[in-house]
């Protein structure tokens, strides 16, 4: 999984039948540098953002860990098309590397 | 797989059922001599890995699934083993 910083929401008037009602979250994904200011304000990072399917209640400005590729869609029960799937709420980071 | 460094770990209460009592490890993907290549990956840890040992993570969900004991858990990137060393295999 990778971290990210949510930075927005979208909502979905049509949709495929599995997915009506769902959360979705725009997701800035941490890089590196992110890791080391993850305390402070969250940033947009220069990586591409990416639509997280959420089922766990991440609001903007949280930090959450997202799974991508196939394992996103384990949880359901029907084959779903989703790829990244919010899987945590960071409470806490903590981050030293090797100097 | 890759080879990487632990450079720390994550803090979670509200997360998906399956990762309950797993350490989530900041797994630095590193080259040969350490340096360190890409963005981190937080993965759950059943060896006990320790702060800035080398290990090797693999992203088979399939294999994450069956150690966290769930067949609908979104688990993926997963710790399978602590680097004793690396080198070229050359003798001399």
């Amino acid at each position: 999984m990778r971290l990210g910083t949510v930075i927005g929401r979208v909502t979905l008037s049509k949709t495929v039948e599995d997915l009506r009602g769902a959360r979705w979250l725009v997701v800035s994904p941490f890089t590196s540098e992110h890791y080391k200011r993850a305390s402070k304000a969250p940033v947009v990072s220069k990586e591409p953002s990416l639509v997280v399917y959420d089922d766990l209640g991440g609001g903007v400005g949280q930090t959450i860990g997202f799974i991508e590729g196939r394992e996103a869609a384990m949880p359901f029960d029907k084959p779903t098309p989703i790829d990244a799937i919010d899987a945590v709420l960071v409470d806490k980071i903590f981050y030293s590397p090797m100097q | 797989m890759v080879l990487a460094r632990i450079e720390g770990n994550v803090v979670a209460t509200r997360k998906h059922p399956s990762f309950e009592g797993w350490r989530l490890l900041i797994c630095q993907p590193i080259g040969l001599a350490g340096e360190p290549e890409g963005t981190p990956q937080v993965a759950i840890d059943a060896q006990g890995a320790g702060l800035h040992e080398r290990v090797i993570i693999s992203s088979d969900g399939s294999a994450a699934r069956a150690a966290v004991g769930d067949p609908k858990s979104p688990a993926r990137w997963m710790v399978i083993g602590i680097v004793d060393e690396t080198g070229t295999g050359a003798t001399t």
